[in-house]
C-alpha cells in the first residue's frame, strides 16, 4: 500500500563523472520504463561541471543532441537541498527579484548516475541528508563497492573468492615508477590487468602484455584516479555476469549471462551502444552455458557478496570463471548496472516496468526502515551543559 | 472653561467606552466571534450588561451635579460628571483570567472599527442630543454628554458586534485567499488525508496515529485542537508551507455546526475518515444527538468511493453510519464485544483482556479476519483511549504498518496535553492533568485511574461538565456518584453550575466534610496546595472557558 496518490520519482542523471554519456542512456531507459500510471517522472540533470537542471525537456533524449537544451525555457536550475522539510528540489535557487523560486517536492530519488559522485556515495549523503528515500545503495554500500580495492579486501575477508591483487597509488608511481614496476613483476607475470580503482564502465582499463604496455597501462589508468589495482589477466577465464535485488535479507539472483565479446577487450561503445539497447543486443549467452552446480555457487557468492556490502537495490556482478576447473572469482559489483541489468532480469520473468518500480518499492521499504529509528530522543544535556557552563563540562553520553 | 471640561468629560466616556471593548472582546474571542453565542453570554449575567458600579456611580453623579446646578455657569456639575464618569468607566479587577486576549491580526482589524464605530456613535448622538435640546440650561450638555457616554459605555457588546459586521467583507475576502493558499500548498505536497472527527478523542487519536504513521511514514498532523475551517488552514499555511515531508496529513475536524465538516473536506479532501465517538459533548448548539452524528457522518459522506472509513462500532450512532455502508471499505473496532459477538456482527477488530494499572494500558487486539493478533502495552491512562488506540491500529495497519511494528511505537505513545497526563510534583503529589476531558466516557477513565491511587488522599478538583444540553444534570449526577466512589475529597468549582453533581455526592454515603464547594480554580489550587501531602493524588477534571 503505498502511502500517496502518486509517486513523484526524480531520476537523476549525467553527472560529474566520466560515465556521464551513459548516464544519460541509464537515465532515459529508467524514465522510459516507468508506466503512466501513477508515476510522475521527474528528470533532473547534472551537467558534466555539476550544475543541476530539471524541466520536461530533459525527459526526451532526443533533446541532449542539441547543446543548447539547458538554455530552453522549460529546463530550470534547480538543486537537491539537504533541508529535510524541503523534501525535493529547489526550483531556480538563485531567483531574483523578476521571478520566484520554488519548491518540488520529491518521493523517492532515483540516481542513474555511474561512477563518481553518483556511484560512490557522495550522492547518497546527500539523499540521507535530506532525508528522502533513494533507490540503490546507501553510503557504505556505495563507497565500497565502487571501490575494487576496497571491494577485494571486503570480499576477501568474507571468504567469496577474488584474484590476487596489488595496488599503488598515483604519488608512489609518479615518484618511483621503477621500483613499482619491480614490485609487479616479482608478484605476477604477465599479461596483467591495469584498472583505476574506483571507476567503471572499462574506462581507463589496460590489459599489459609487455612491461612497456604496463608502463603505459598504469599512466593512463593514473589519469583517472588516485589509486590503482593490478591483477593478473586470466587468459582462459570466461566473463559471467549476475545481478541481484533486494534489501535486507531478501534477496534474489537474475539468470546468469556469457557476454561473448571477452576476447577482444570491450570497448567503451560495445559495452553501452551496441545496437542502441546496450548490452541486450551485444552478443551473448543466457543462461550461461555452465554447469547448475556453478551456476547456483555464483548465485550464492552473488547475494553473499552483495549482503556483505551493505547492498540494497540493484547490482550487476562480475565474475571471471574457469569452468574446467571449477574456479570462479568475483570480478567487480556495480550498484548502479548500464541499463540496469533490464536484460538480464528478461529472463527471470521481470520486465523492465516491474523492476524499476520494485527498486522504487525496495527504496521506500528502506527509508521506512530507518524509520523505525526515533531521531527526536530529547534531552536535557543542552540545558545541563549551559547551566555548568561550556567549558569542560562532562555531562556525559 | 465648561467646554473643556465637557470634551474631558466625553473623553473619559469614549475612552471608557473604548476600554470595556477590549475587555469585551476576550469573551467575543472565545465564543469565537459568533455574534449570537456572545450577546447571550452577556444577556444572561446581569453584571455583563449593565455593571452595578459603573451605573449606580452614573447616577449618583447625576444626582449630585443636577444637586450643584444652581448657579448658572458653574463649573461643578461637569467637575461631578466627570468625577463619576472615571469611576464608573475604570475597568473593574478581571476575576480568573484562563485564557488571555490573542491580539491576532483580525482581532486588530475588529477592534478598530468597533472604537470607529463607538466614537462615531457618540459624535452623532452628541450632534444629534445637542440640536435637540435646549442649551440654555447649563446642566443639559453635561446631563446629555453623561447620559450618552453612559449608554455608550454600556452598549460596548454592540460596538463589537457592529466592529465584527463592518469587518465582515474584509474578512471574508481575506478568509478565502488564506484558504487558496492552503489549498495551494496542501496541493503541493499531495499527502494522503487521514480526516478524524467525534464529539471526543479527536485530538489523542489523532496524535497516536501520527506517531504511529511515523514509524513508517512521515506524518502530519493539526496541531493541539485546532480544528475548524480556519484553524486547519491555519496549520498549512503556517507549518507546511515550506515543510514538503508529509506523506500523510491527519486532520481532525470539529464540528459546532452542520456543514462545517463538509467545509474542512472541501479543503482538505479525505481519503480516509475516522469517526471516534458520538456523545452529548455540544449538545446545546446541535440540539440533538442525531444531529451530531449527522454532522460528525459529514466526514464519512466525504470520502471518495474508494475511500476508508474506520469506525467505532461500541457507539450506536457510529455503528448506524457503518449501516449505511458508505465507502465500500468500512473498518469497526470495538473493546466492548466478544469475539464471537464481534465475529457475528462483523466487527474487524476487538480489545480483549484489557488491564490498567497505574503504570498504563495493556490489551490483547485482535483482527478477527485473519486472527492475527498482538500485544499491545503503553503508559497511557483511561480505558477510553482502548478505543483510540483500536482505531489507530486498524487505521495504520491498513496503511500497511505491520501490527508488531504497530506494537513497537505504541509503547512509546505519549498522553496529549491536558489528557490524563500524570505528573509528581516536588512535594510527592501526584497530580493527574485531565483539564480537556469534558465528556462522559473520559470523566468515568479518569474517575477509574484516580481511584487506582491507593497511597494516600484522592483529591478530585473539577466544576463538572457543560453544553450537555438536557444531559447536562443527568451526566453530572453520575459523575457525582462516580466521584463519591473513588475520591476522598472532592472541590467542585462553581457553586451554580455543580449543583447537580453535589447533590448526587450528598444522595451518597460521602463524608460530607470532604466536600468543598469553591468559585474559582486558584482557590482549589490553594486548598490541595495547603492540605496534600506526599503520597496523594489530585484529579483535575475538565477545566472551563473564562466565559463560565
Amino acid at each position: 500500500m503505498s502511502s500517496r496518490r502518486r509517486q513523484t520519482v526524480a531520476v537523476i542523471f549525467g553527472g560529474r563523472s566520466v560515465e556521464h554519456d551513459v548516464s544519460i542512456v541509464t537515465g532515459h531507459q529508467i524514465m522510459d520504463a516507468f508506466p503512466a500510471e501513477g508515476y510522475e517522472i521527474l528528470p533532473v540533470y547534472i551537467s558534466r561541471d555539476g550544475r543541476w537542471f530539471t524541466g520536461d525537456a530533459l525527459a526526451e533524449l532526443d533533446k541532449f543532441k542539441d547543446e543548447n537544451i539547458l538554455r530552453q525555457d522549460s529546463v530550470k536550475a534547480c538543486l537537491l537541498s539537504p533541508d529535510t522539510r524541503h523534501h525535493g528540489l529547489i526550483i531556480d535557487p538563485l531567483a531574483g527579484r523578476f521571478s520566484k523560486s520554488d519548491m518540488k517536492r520529491i518521493d523517492v530519488a532515483f540516481p542513474a548516475l555511474h561512477g563518481s559522485h553518483g556511484e560512490d556515495g557522495s550522492i547518497q549523503g546527500l539523499f540521507e541528508l535530506a532525508d528522502i528515500p533513494y533507490v540503490g545503495c546507501a553510503t557504505l554500500g556505495s563507497a565500497l563497492t565502487n571501490d575494487k580495492i576496497m571491494t577485494k579486501t571486503v570480499l576477501r575477508q568474507a571468504g567469496i573468492p577474488v584474484l590476487d591483487e596489488h595496488w599503488l597509488s598515483r604519488e608512489t608511481w609518479l615518484e618511483q615508477p621503477d621500483a613499482c614496476i619491480d614490485e609487479i613483476l616479482r608478484r605476477f607475470e604477465l599479461p596483467l590487468f591495469i584498472k583505476p580503482a574506483t571507476l567503471g564502465s572499462s574506462i581507463g582499463i589496460g590489459r599489459a602484455d609487455t612491461e612497456a604496455l604496463l608502463r603505459a597501462s598504469i599512466d593512463i589508468a593514473a589519469n583517472f584516479d588516485r589509486r590503482i589495482l593490478i591483477e593478473p589477466a586470466l587468459t582462459d577465464g570466461i566473463e559471467i555476469n549476475c545481478s541481484v535485488i533486494g534489501f535486507s535479507g531478501r534477496f534474489e539472483a537474475s539468470t546468469l549471462e556469457q557476454p561473448l565479446s571477452w576476447d577482444e577487450f570491450l570497448s567503451y561503445e560495445d559495452k553501452y551502444l551496441r545496437g542502441g539497447e546496450g548490452m541486450k543486443s551485444a552478443e551473448r549467452l543466457a543462461p550461461a552455458p555452465i554447469s547448475a552446480e556453478l551456476t547456483e555457487r555464483i548465485k550464492a557468492a552473488s547475494i553473499a557478496a552483495f549482503k556483505i556490502m551493505d547492498g540494497r537495490g540493484i547490482a550487476r556482478i562480475d565474475y571471471l570463471v574457469r569452468p574446467e576447473r571449477d574456479e570462479l572469482y568475483l570480478n567487480e559489483i556495480n550498484t548502479m548496472p548500464g541499463s540496469l541489468a533490464f536484460y538480464l532480469w528478461r529472463e527471470d520473468g521481470y520486465s523492465a516496468a516491474d523492476l524499476v518500480q520494485k527498486l522504487v518499492q525496495l527504496a521506500i521499504d528502506a527509508h521506512a526502515e530507518k524509520r523505525r529509528n526515533l531521531y527526536d530522543y530529547q534531552t536535557n544535556l543542552v540545558d545541563l551543559a549551559s547551566q555548568r557552563g561550556s567549558k569542560g563540562s562532562k555531562a556525559g553520553k | 472653561m465648561s467646554e473643556i471640561l465637557q470634551a474631558l468629560l466625553a473623553a473619559v466616556w469614549l475612552v471608557g467606552a473604548g476600554l470595556r471593548i477590549v475587555r469585551q472582546a476576550r469573551f467575543y474571542q472565545i465564543e469565537e466571534y459568533m455574534n449570537g453565542r456572545y450577546l447571550r453570554w452577556v444577556a444572561s449575567g446581569r453584571e455583563r450588561w449593565l455593571p452595578a458600579r459603573s451605573i449606580s456611580a452614573w447616577m449618583l453623579g447625576m444626582v449630585i451635579g443636577a444637586l450643584l446646578a444652581e448657579a448658572p455657569g458653574s463649573s461643578l456639575p461637569a467637575i461631578v460628571a466627570l468625577l463619576a464618569a472615571i469611576v464608573a468607566v475604570s475597568p473593574p479587577r478581571q476575576s480568573e483570567v484562563k485564557k488571555s486576549l490573542a491580539v491576532t491580526p483580525r482581532m486588530k482589524r475588529l477592534l478598530l472599527s468597533a472604537w470607529a464605530i463607538c466614537a462615531m456613535m457618540y459624535a452623532a448622538a452628541l450632534g444629534a442630543g445637542g440640536a435637540l435640546l435646549p442649551v440654555e440650561i447649563s446642566l443639559v450638555p453635561v446631563f446629555v454628554i453623561s447620559a450618552l457616554g453612559c449608554a455608550l459605555f454600556l452598549l460596548a457588546p454592540l460596538w463589537l458586534v457592529a466592529g465584527n459586521l463592518l469587518a465582515q467583507p474584509l474578512e471574508s475576502a481575506l478568509r478565502r485567499r488564506y484558504l487558496k493558499q492552503a489549498a495551494a500548498v496542501l496541493g503541493k505536497i499531495n499527502p494522503k488525508v487521514i480526516g478524524i472527527t467525534g464529539s471526543y478523542g479527536k485530538t489523542t487519536t489523532k496524535n497516536f496515529l501520527r506517531d504511529i504513521l511515523n514509524v513508517r511514514f512521515r506524518a502530519y498532523a493539526t496541531p493541539k485542537s485546532f480544528n475548524t475551517l480556519m484553524g486547519v488552514s491555519l496549520a498549512i499555511n503556517r507549518d507546511l508551507a515550506d515543510d514538503l515531508r508529509a506523506e500523510y496529513f491527519i486532520c481532525e475536524m470539529g464540528a459546532y455546526v452542520e456543514g462545517e465538516i463538509d467545509r474542512i473536506c472541501q479543503l482538505t479532501p479525505p481519503d480516509m475518515a475516522i469517526v471516534t465517538e458520538v456523545g452529548p459533548q455540544h449538545l446545546e448548539r446541535f440540539g440533538s444527538l442525531e444531529n451530531v452524528k449527522r454532522a460528525k457522518y459529514e466526514l464519512v459522506k466525504n470520502l471518495p468511493a474508494d475511500g476508508v472509513a474506520v469506525l467505532n462500532w461500541d457507539n450506536p450512532y457510529i455503528r448506524e453510519m457503518a449501516d449505511e455502508g458508505y465507502p465500500e471499505s468500512i473498518l469497526t473496532v470495538s473493546r466492548d464485544l466478544t469475539a464471537e459477538a464481534a465475529r457475528a456482527q462483523g466487527v474487524n477488530w476487538i480489545a480483549s483482556e484489557i488491564h490498567e494499572t497505574l503504570e498504563g494500558l495493556s490489551f490483547t487486539v485482535t483482527r478477527l479476519e485473519t486472527g492475527e493478533r498482538a500485544q499491545i502495552m503503553t503508559g497511557i491512562l483511561g480505558q477510553h483511549n482502548v478505543t483510540n488506540l483500536l482505531l489507530c491500529i486498524a487505521a495504520a495497519h491498513r496503511e500497511g504498518i505491520a501490527l508488531r511494528d504497530i506494537a513497537m511505537r505504541i509503547r512509546r505513545l505519549k498522553p496529549a496535553e491536558s489528557r490524563l497526563v500524570q505528573e509528581r510534583t516536588a512535594a510527592g503529589i501526584t497530580i493527574i492533568n485531565d483539564a480537556y476531558s469534558a465528556n462522559p466516557k473520559g470523566i468515568v477513565s479518569a474517575l477509574k485511574v484516580l481511584g487506582m491511587h491507593e497511597t494516600g488522599a484522592r483529591l478530585l478538583i473539577t466544576p463538572g461538565m457543560i453544553e450537555l444540553g438536557e444531559r447536562q444534570d443527568e451526566e453530572n449526577h453520575k459523575l457525582g456518584l462516580l466521584a463519591a466512589e473513588q475520591a476522598t475529597d472532592i472541590i467542585l468549582i462553581g457553586k451554580a453550575q455543580t449543583q447537580a453533581i453535589a447533590r448526587a455526592i450528598q444522595s451518597t454515603s460521602f463524608d460530607l466534610t470532604r466536600l468543598r464547594v469553591v468559585e474559582t480554580l486558584g482557590e482549589s489550587i490553594d486548598w490541595y496546595q495547603e492540605n496534600l501531602k506526599a503520597g496523594d493524588t489530585v484529579l483535575f477534571l475538565n477545566d472551563l472557558p473564562d466565559t463560565y
